[in-house]
């Protein structure tokens, strides 16, 4: 199956390495990726809330570029799949929306048809390659006892986007085992990471950060599992920023999902992920899981609480 | 609810009010937020409160507080779509050019490149490093175009307008 | 066709009409029309002297039909009917136009186009008017027995009734003992009576009433009939126990090897597979759960009957099917719990320590489960902070959207129980308290006295510590606007609401009975006949019809027992004549009719011809409509009569 693959404005530039991951894998399950010039998705808060005519005309935009090549858009952020998704619903589901956006659409000669699909990869891996599909093609067990957050945006608005269970979504633990992994539950599991207001109120949005990780943290899990990059950069970039304004110590490496499937995989070229990473002991962390140096699985936010970055 | 997409405010708030109308305040919106939970200033329950009882759209600055997790939407009894409502309360108020700074900052880079983040030297020797194929160009007039088109020129403008005001 | 001579009477109604429409313009516009002789108004034409100015009129001016323009034809019909008939007129050669309801009513806002609409009604019903023939009304023996579907409080009180003025009843109850969910409660607010107490002496008097038949572990399989004549087919499974010779007590249960969750204890506790539902059960008699017997034979286990004293098992017991021929039914088939696994967020089913409202009901009883301590189910430690979160399942658009009416009076009665016994800290949170009934709303102000706090707002989350099983709940106090944490819970209590029971839309469906979208059935009118169905004969009692409480389960289910005793004892009913016709000349027997009429109302006759049985007809039409030959006519909805309506609204206005 061939896609229009949408990285994100965030993944392509800001998270390279997961973009890696992800090429590195797709094209074990036959999923071919295809470069377009998309624009930023818009991105589902600010950009909406700023203007949504503009939010909606853009993400119709992106799609019609999609459609101008017969292909369906693959995101990998799952703020990126709820605009588009979104924006998608809004379009087609009134006859007058469409056409106001397509008037503005025509000044750039394009036009929003509605025949391409809008997919995340968590669709892809899960619905269609199935866990059983993941399990077969791991090299080795992954021995790591994690926490998964799916992010908001890939799990409501429930009823239009309908990718997994709002209030139990279970569909990222599913693929987390199919690697090996223990997937946690943890208290707050589909609480928001904070990213959504960073720009707009900082001491909140760390707030709410924290409330996140004093959830994840209680079970003492060796990594956090995402598969959006917003919530990847609030988690390992925001840890060090809660941890420096609320005293706390949290230490937790965080993966994006295809990282750790690469791995699990044995692919070429996951050094050079891993080596991407912000939090001190990540590429231990993956060592200790895949049986290499020494003592298995050490809890960094565990059984000692957490450690000092 | 209907986009945002026509310029009348009139009209606006009464499709906001009509939205909100089925909220009997059972307060599910507000526990469930995460926002709330540590900042009580914002309340969405409050929020879509004030449309009703009033017919006017407050515009207090908190309303940009939402971080648009839509957990209040899965909960509401009512199927009350109050992200959607926060959403036309914070267009109301870009209209009249009253946006957090930071989101300007990221419209303005949107008009100039299409993108939320700039390239840097650094990602592209990043990129490259990874053996990662180079990005498709964006044609920035194309965006400029839209942005013009959608009002979200006027909208910048107003706000840089108001900036300069006397305060 | 004799002469039409038609007379049109326009009520005012007060201002309700007049104050829109404009009257005196109608009559204008009326006045002209071909066989109009006469065109007269009157404020109140329903009121006595309005009634006489009908009948004066047929006589003075040898009317033979009547139009008249005022509220709808459900309102009045009967009453103008009733003065055609005392003016020595067939009463089926009267035509209504609704100048209220479809009109004044709904174009307040416009008297212009309301006088106009009100013109175009008038002319139509002047125009069926022509066509009206005089129909004679059939008239129908009624048997005088009754059957009562479902053994609640609703199903028991009816029977009773019943009963009492002596007609014969059949109580037909799924289960294998009578006394439904209120068999189940400890105490009933507001008066905190045992609800035993005073249930269980109303049982026993059903048991031993001569004229009650009654038969558990039975369901309705088919109905056919009409008002006073149904034949309803009953199957009952077997009880494998002899109720007659059956003493109760309990030596099978004794040495039965299985156990099973007790549905009657809301799965707290253990039954065997010989059991009693509970002590007081009626009949008097264990039951063997086959679905859960590890074998009848002696190999295998018939331990039970060889313990049994009385000889009352009886392994080879099997199902009956019976025939019952009755007058009246009575639908009273109640409710379910809502299953609270609906709402993830409050964790049911997946924390121990989130219970519903029914377990704590039983947890309560001194006859149930825990000798009547209420405890957290993890532990089974006595909770010594609880919290209640009210409207699980109800008013709310993702489950239901009605107000289920007991749940907020059944957790403010727990809360002052467990505050009085225990002394726990007690939330309740809530949306709206609804203290609607006699004494309640004082229940609550002397609850909230004793101690329990009441926090206005609905809870988000519930959350676990999986180590201890205590529990977190979040909300907002929205009366302060602030957030409400509350850490350490050791019970939450969810005031699950009331839903239909599938018992209900499968009876509705034999019974042909209309649901209303919740899905309790729907009554022939909300405030005038709130407990008769649409079918003649049939009516609906209790919680089957709607959530309600104790009180109005009894209020409603004596009112439909007093419905079919009036049926009943007049012994024949006039039933309408707008049965459909079938000209057997125009019949080809292609049996289309059969299969498209709703009621069973349709047979094939000696002659090979389609046949309708007038009193099964509603005379709905659909038959008429779907005939190839168009053979069949609707008596009092012609072809003829529609086709004028429509005719004389299209062509052009005077």
């Amino acid at each position: 199956m061939k896609y229009a693959f949408f990285p994100g404005c965030t993944i392509a530039d800001r998270l390279p390495f997961i973009e890696k991951s992800i090429r590195l894998v797709c094209p074990e399950y036959d999923i071919g990726l295809v470069g377009l010039p998309f624009t930023c998705c818009p991105e589902p808060n600010s950009v909406q809330s700023f203007s949504q005519y503009t939010w909606l005309t853009m993400a119709a935009r992106n799609i019609a570029v999609a459609e101008e090549h017969d292909l369906d858009i693959l995101t990998a952020c799952a703020g990126c799949f709820e605009s588009l998704a979104m924006a998608k619903h809004m379009l087609d589901t009134s006859a007058d929306t469409r056409a106001h956006v397509n008037r503005a659409l025509a000044n750039i000669g394009r036009e929003y048809t509605g025949q391409a699909r809008v997919v995340h990869l968590l669709q892809v891996l899960h619905d269609d390659v199935g866990c059983k599909g993941i399990e077969e093609r791991t090299l080795r067990q992954l021995r790591m006892r994690v926490v998964t957050h799916s992010g908001c945006h890939l799990l409501r608005p429930e009823r239009v986007l309908q990718v997994d269970l709002a209030e139990a979504p279970a569909k990222l633990d599913a693929l987390v085992r199919a690697l090996g992994m223990e997937s946690v539950d943890y208290m707050d599991k589909t609480m928001c990471c904070g990213a959504g207001i960073r720009g707009v109120n900082r001491d909140i949005s760390f707030a709410v950060l924290r409330e996140k990780f004093a959830g994840m943290s209680m079970v003492h899990p060796d990594a956090a599992v995402v598969f959006c990059p917003t919530c990847f950069i609030s988690f390992e970039a925001g840890q060090r920023v809660v941890n420096r304004m609320f005293g706390t110590e949290y230490r937790l490496p965080v993966f994006y999902y295809t990282e750790l499937l690469a791995v699990a995989m044995g692919l070429e070229g996951t050094e050079s992920i891993l080596s991407g990473h912000r939090v001190q002991g990540t590429e231990e962390t993956v060592a200790r899981a895949m049986g290499h140096g020494g003592t298995p699985a050490q809890a960094p936010m565990g059984t000692h609480g957490a450690r000092e970055v | 609810m209907r986009p945002v997409i026509w310029d009348d405010d009139e009209e606006r708030v009464s499709d906001v009010r009509q939205a909100a109308q089925p909220c009997f305040q059972c307060g599910v919106c507000a526990a469930s937020c995460p926002v709330f939970r540590v900042a009580p200033e914002f309340n969405p329950r409050i929020a879509v409160d004030e449309i009703v009882q009033t017919g006017t759209v407050a515009v207090t600055g908190r309303e940009w507080y939402c971080a648009y997790c839509l957990m209040c939407e899965q909960r509401c009894p009512m199927g009350v779509a109050l992200c959607e409502i926060l959403v036309a309360i914070k267009n109301l108020s870009a209209r009249d050019g009253k946006v957090p700074p930071s989101i300007v900052e990221m419209m303005d880079v949107i008009r100039f490149t299409g993108k939320v983040s700039h390239p840097s030297k650094g990602t592209t020797r990043r990129r490259r490093e990874l053996g990662l194929p180079e990005l498709p160009e964006v044609d920035a007039a194309e965006v400029q175009k839209l942005l013009e088109v959608t009002g979200a020129i006027d909208r910048l403008t107003r706000y840089r307008e108001a900036e300069c005001e006397p305060q | 066709m004799p002469e039409n001579r038609i007379g049109v009477f326009l009520c005012h109604c007060g201002s309700n009409i007049a104050g829109v429409v404009d009257i005196q313009r109608v009559m204008e516009a009326i006045r002209a029309l071909p066989d109009v002789i006469l065109v007269e108004d009157y404020k109140y034409m329903c009121s006595k002297p309005g009634q006489q100015l009908l009948k004066d009129a047929i006589k003075k001016h040898n009317l033979t039909k009547i139009v008249i323009g005022s509220c709808s034809p459900r309102m009045h019909e009967n009453t103008f009917r009733q003065a055609l008939r005392e003016a020595g007129h067939n009463p089926y050669l009267l035509e209504i136009a609704n100048l209220r309801e479809h009109d004044s009513w709904i174009h307040s806002d416009d008297p212009e186009a309301a006088t106009e609409k009100a013109v175009d009604l008038v002319r139509m019903a002047v125009a069926r008017a022509r066509l009206l023939e005089p129909l004679e009304e059939p008239e129908v023996d009624i048997k005088k027995t009754s059957l009562v579907i479902g053994g609640g409080i609703a199903g028991i009180s009816a029977a009773l009734d019943l009963a009492n003025a002596g007609f014969k009843v059949y109580l037909v109850e799924k289960e294998a003992t009578i006394g439904g969910k209120m068999a189940r409660h400890d105490k009933t607010f507001p008066t905190l009576d045992c609800a035993s107490c005073i249930l269980t002496p109303k049982m026993a008097e059903v048991g031993a009433h001569p004229n009650i038949t009654l038969l558990t572990l039975a369901d309705i399989e088919a109905v056919e009939g009409y008002v006073g004549n149904f034949k309803v087919t009953v199957r009952q499974k077997p009880r494998y126990v002899d109720t007659e010779k059956c003493t109760s007590c309990g030596d099978c249960a004794e040495v039965c090897p299985v156990d099973v969750p007790s549905e009657f204890d809301a799965n707290l506790a253990y039954r065997r597979a010989i059991y009693i539902p509970f002590a007081q059960a009626v009949p008097s008699a264990y039951v063997l759960d086959m679905d859960n017997c590890l074998g009848v034979d002696a190999v295998r286990c018939g331990k039970c009957k060889t313990a049994c004293e009385a000889g009352a098992i009886d392994y080879d017991d099997h199902e009956r099917v019976l025939t019952l021929e009755v007058g009246t039914i009575i639908v009273a088939t109640g409710f379910e719990v809502f299953d609270a696994t609906q709402k993830p967020e409050y964790g049911y089913g997946e924390y121990p320590n989130v219970v519903n409202i029914m377990e704590i009901e039983r947890m309560l009883s001194s006859a149930g489960p825990t000798g009547g301590h209420v405890v957290r189910p993890s532990d089974l430690k006595e909770p010594k902070r609880i919290v209640y979160i009210q409207c699980v399942g109800s008013r709310d658009e993702r489950t239901n959207r009605y107000c289920s009416r007991i749940c907020c009076m059944t957790s403010i009665k727990q809360a002052r129980m467990l505050r009085e016994k225990t002394g726990a800290d007690i939330w309740l949170f809530y949306i709206d308290l609804r203290t609607f009934g006699k004494g309640y709303e004082e229940f609550y102000e002397a609850t909230a006295e004793a101690g329990v706090t009441f926090v206005r707002g609905r809870v988000g989350e519930i959350l676990q510590d999986d180590e201890t099983k205590d529990l977190i709940v979040r909300g907002e106090d929205t009366l302060l606007g602030r957030p409400v944490v509350l850490e350490d819970i050791d019970l939450v209590v969810l005031a699950t609401g009331m839903v239909p029971t599938a018992s209900t839309s499968h009876v509705a469906h034999l019974l042909n009975l209309s649901l209303s979208p919740d899905g309790f059935l729907m009554e022939a009118h909300p405030k005038l006949r709130p407990v008769d169905s649409f079918n003649d004969g049939i009516f609906v009692a209790g919680t089957a019809q709607g959530p309600k409480d104790i009180p109005d389960t009894v209020a409603q289910a004596k009112a439909a027992a007093a419905g079919a005793m009036a049926l009943m004892g007049k012994g024949r009913i006039k039933v309408e004549p707008y049965y459909s016709v079938v000209d057997e000349d125009k019949c080809a027997g292609c049996r289309v009719c059969i299969s498209v009429c709703p009621y069973n109302a349709i047979f094939v006759n000696e002659r090979g011809a389609s046949e309708v049985n007038p009193a099964l007809c509603k005379g709905c039409g659909t038959c008429t409509a779907t005939c190839p030959s168009g053979a069949i006519r609707s008596q009092h909805y012609t072809d003829g009569q529609i086709a004028a309506m429509i005719h004389e609204y299209l062509s052009a206005q005077q």
